[in-house]
């Protein structure tokens, strides 16, 4: 069971400068929707891997990543049902099912889905760095730099705050149901819905009332006193984050110029075509995909030089 | 200072006050102690003092509370913030950063302190609370007792000259309680905060106070110093928890010996009852004829004695039967959660019919996980747990129901139906026992805890007390043979603990075993016969309570920690409460 809260792991990563990594992942977002390549998209999700190893979080990566598996497989098969385009039919179904048609489907269809998952997969995985390696606190500061209003900032990182307590309390109140002989497994679909509506009413009595406790809590502490609020701990930017900020902003500079002369493109429809690269493409995309990682490399170079 | 002056509030939408007429005024470095029953207004009082009551409660308030010459009303808590600092029951839901220092600096950056003097109101206050240590670590983290300190010194940072707790222990173990409480004299001793101090449990706090303050339904019946409050007969009767000691030295006064009627340590106790004892004559010369009768040779602890030496049902002829059969069985039992933590290990327990065994230990030592074995919530790594001779591997929780009652600590967590007859009926449904055959049995149960007249009411909306009852009901109404309750007395008051032990000891008399998991000592000792005491998820003792808590360190109750003292004098080294005290003295 991996837990999804976050946890300093004193890390490179998670000693960066929140802004590095906030730019990173945003970089690595752009990129993503940038290209239409597989080839790309799946070079451009692999070379989000070694910030993720740096920063020690490939357990809670990895169960992230499962779901973002599951969430793929799902549009791989809806894409192959839904889109009938595509020269190279394999399968026609024989009947029409009503409102649908009759679905066809294509060896297009079924490529466009890989091609948007490795699209996902690249994304996902940069925003588990933002889950796990930059602290939820630094995270609020960031946002209302960037001027966010600070009341919802705040509302947005009590809520993730208190997911792993609500967990809790409906693992609790699920065992006490069992323990009045509920089977919460058993039953037709109507007698699970209700032994659920069992632990839901509960769980939400429950979280009105913490949310109270919470809202009287912090009344207490001069919550919203309506002066300008100040901050204890402030993002001082060194010389090295604005290195690092550079790198992202030039390896996003680069694939803006590398999309806009024409590389990294790819039509799946009408037909597929074969993807491939010449030698120069493939030496430009790798220096890209080497400049996406400027920020681990740096990072843990600076560590060794600080440590000698 | 704080002064109340003819206080009356209604929550809005009830026509019951919750404080009516309060007078009440407190000077400054005062240590006060509120009290009461539970829904007496204690917590409501409290949220007057920062003006969370009228601002964020709303309702409709008469009177006058001021606190330092403001008036509540026309001040917002905002405002009131750096006078009075409140902290309240649940510390998780007090908390709202991630790291320890910025929880501290929360309130200094809602008032807009410069930076420079938030890092050294946060490195002071980090200090005056003792937790320097864990500046960096993630309250998530953290245990009870340590997240109710950053709780305090959250609030101290804004330099408070008053500080109000409302039962800041309720949720805590008694390591963790008894850190946070000597934290509330050292500042309130040394920095001369005036200290309002909610609590059920009197005989830790009471030496330090200097002042009692009873309410109920929204009165003040009493006020004033420890001694005079303690040894009022109306405040007894109230069903404030007056601390053995005090209870004894009553006793013994009302035979006729000039003593101290309320030491309020142990320490004065045992002064007093050892110049008692050398005065009395009586006592001499009985003393030299014969050792006092020790509870052991008393008649009618001749049975609590026998079920010391072997842990067996008290005076149950029915039980004797079954002797040879247990109810649960637990062999070489080991649990490891998944992400590897070993919770027990190589446990061996067998557990009789009319038993009443206490489970204890601290935190974490594996207490709920082995009672979690005993309903099948969580089933062995390795081992065996047989179960009124259904081995739970074979069994899921559901059918176990039916033979093992589990009672929650929080009655929240049960309750979940529109009325208290519905909740009883969801029970006996779920184990298939449906419409005529139910009615009986949910009558006769809700007889049994005076919950007739609750019937058709929103379980939710009862007071904790009655909530308590109707969870505990609606496992009862099944009759389980085995029932087990996890922490049922955490933040109860005295008499509604009384209560629920009082129903319980019933239970087993008929036949049926009750487990307790617990660390309220003065209660096991009242009530339990038999004690396992964990540590480390392996049973390190498993006797009688008097073999358990006698002459032991932690978990012995104030009057054990007495009679040790008299030994000298031929008391019986092993009495745990007021009761066999005054009897062994008689």
């Amino acid at each position: 069971m991996v837990s999804y809260k976050y946890s300093d792991k004193g890390t490179v990563i998670h000693r960066l400068n929140p802004w590095c990594k906030l730019a990173w992942i945003a970089g690595v977002f752009v990129l993503a929707l940038l290209f239409d390549s597989p080839i790309y998209l799946l070079l451009l999700s692999l070379s989000t891997l070694p910030v993720i190893l740096a920063a020690r979080v490939w357990k809670e990566w990895l169960s992230v990543m499962k779901f973002a598996f599951f969430l793929c497989l799902l549009i791989i098969v809806i894409n192959a049902l839904v889109s009938n385009q595509g020269s190279n039919v394999l399968y026609q179904f024989p009947v029409a099912i009503p409102i649908a048609g009759a679905p066809r489907i294509t060896l297009e269809g079924i490529l466009w889905g890989i091609g948007n998952s490795l699209r996902l997969l690249a994304i996902v995985s940069a925003f588990t760095v933002l889950m796990f390696a930059i602290h939820p606190d630094d995270l609020m500061l960031a946002m209302v730099k960037a001027k966010l209003p600070y009341k919802s900032v705040m509302v947005a990182s009590l809520s993730t705050k208190f997911v792993p307590v609500l967990i809790d309390d409906a693992q609790r109140i699920a065992d006490a149901k069992k323990s009045r002989g509920l089977e919460l497994d058993k039953g037709g679909r109507i007698q699970r819905v209700k032994s659920y509506a069992s632990i839901a009413i509960p769980l939400l009595s429950n979280s009105l009332d913490r949310a109270v406790q919470v809202a009287e809590a912090m009344e207490s502490r001069a919550f919203g006193s309506g002066q300008k609020r100040t901050f204890y701990r402030e993002l001082k930017i060194s010389k090295f984050d604005i290195t690092i900020l550079a790198f992202v902003f030039f390896f996003l500079a680069f694939g803006i110029f590398l999309r806009c002369s024409g590389q990294g493109g790819y039509q799946y429809y009408p037909a597929v075509e074969a993807v491939s690269l010449t030698t120069s493409e493939w030496a430009v995309l790798f220096v890209l995909l080497l400049l996406v990682n400027a920020m681990p490399i740096l990072a843990l170079l600076k560590r060794k030089v600080s440590l000698d | 200072m704080i002064s109340i002056k003819n206080l009356t509030f209604y929550y809005s939408g009830s026509d019951k006050p919750a404080l009516h007429d309060i007078n009440l005024e407190i000077q400054d470095g005062e240590f006060v102690l509120l009290t009461g029953p539970s829904g007496g207004g204690k917590s409501s009082l409290c949220r007057c003092l920062n003006g969370l009551i009228p601002h964020f409660y709303g309702g409709t308030m008469t009177g006058k509370v001021e606190v330092n010459g403001l008036d509540v009303t026309k001040h917002s808590t905002k405002e009131l913030a750096t006078m009075v600092g409140v902290v309240f029951q649940d510390p998780e839901n007090q908390l709202v950063t991630v790291d320890v220092d910025r929880e501290l600096a929360f309130g200094l950056e809602n008032l807009a302190f410069p930076r420079e003097v938030i890092a050294k109101r946060v490195e002071e206050a980090l200090d005056t609370v003792g937790i320097a240590g864990l500046r960096h670590r993630a309250t998530s983290e953290l245990s009870g007792g340590e997240k109710q300190r950053v709780a305090i010194a959250s609030v101290l940072v804004l330099y408070p000259d008053i500080l109000v707790l409302d039962e800041p222990t309720s949720e805590l173990d008694p390591k963790g309680a008894e850190d946070v409480l000597n934290m509330v004299e050292r500042l309130n001793d040394e920095l001369g905060l005036t200290v309002i101090l909610v609590e059920h449990r009197l005989d830790r706090v009471v030496a330090h106070s200097d002042r009692i303050v009873v309410l109920e339904k929204g009165m003040i019946t009493a006020d004033g110093g420890p001694r005079s409050i303690l040894s009022d007969r109306r405040v007894s009767q109230s069903g404030v928890g007056i601390p053995p000691i005090i209870k004894l030295a009553q006793a013994v006064k009302s035979k006729g010996s000039l003593i101290d009627n309320t030491p309020l340590t142990v320490k004065e106790s045992r002064m007093a009852m050892a110049e008692a004892l050398r005065d009395s004559e009586s006592f001499a010369s009985r003393h030299s004829e014969r050792v006092l009768r020790s509870p052991c040779h008393s008649e009618r602890s001749e049975e609590s004695h026998r079920s010391g030496q072997a842990p067996r049902p008290k005076n149950l002829n029915r039980a004797r039967l079954h002797e040879e059969s247990p109810l649960i069985e637990v062999k070489k039992l080991w649990h490891a959660y998944p992400e590897g933590f070993v919770a027990v290990k190589d446990i061996n327990l067998s557990i009789c019919p009319g038993e009443f065994v206490a489970i204890m230990g601290r935190n974490a030592s594996g207490k709920t996980t082995l009672v979690k074995h005993f309903n099948g919530l969580l089933k062995p790594t390795r081992g065996d747990v047989t179960v009124a001779g259904i081995n739970t591997k074979e069994a899921t929780v559901a059918e176990l129901a039916r033979k093992v009652g589990y009672v929650f600590q929080n009655p929240n967590d049960h309750l979940f139906c529109d009325t208290v007859e519905e909740e009883l009926a969801f029970t006996l449904n779920n184990l298939g026992v449906k419409g005529g055959e139910a009615e009986p049995l949910i009558n006769q149960t809700l007889e049994r805890f005076g919950l007739t007249q609750y019937r058709y009411q929103y379980p939710r909306f009862l007071s904790g007390g009655e909530k308590q009852r109707v969870a505990l009901a609606s496992i009862l109404v099944a009759q389980p043979q085995i029932i087990i309750l996890d922490e049922p007395t955490r933040g109860m008051e005295y008499r509604l603990k009384a209560e629920l032990m009082k129903f319980l000891d019933e239970y087993r008399r008929e036949c049926r075993a009750v487990i307790l998991v617990t660390q309220d000592v003065e209660m096991v000792a009242e009530f339990s016969d038999r004690v396992v005491l964990l540590s480390e998820g392996k049973i390190v003792v498993d006797g009688s309570k008097r073999e358990v808590l006698s002459q032991a360190l932690l978990f012995s109750p104030q009057i054990n920690r007495l009679a040790q003292a008299l030994k000298s004098y031929g008391v019986p080294d092993d009495i745990l409460t007021a009761d066999e005290m005054i009897e062994a003295l008689a």
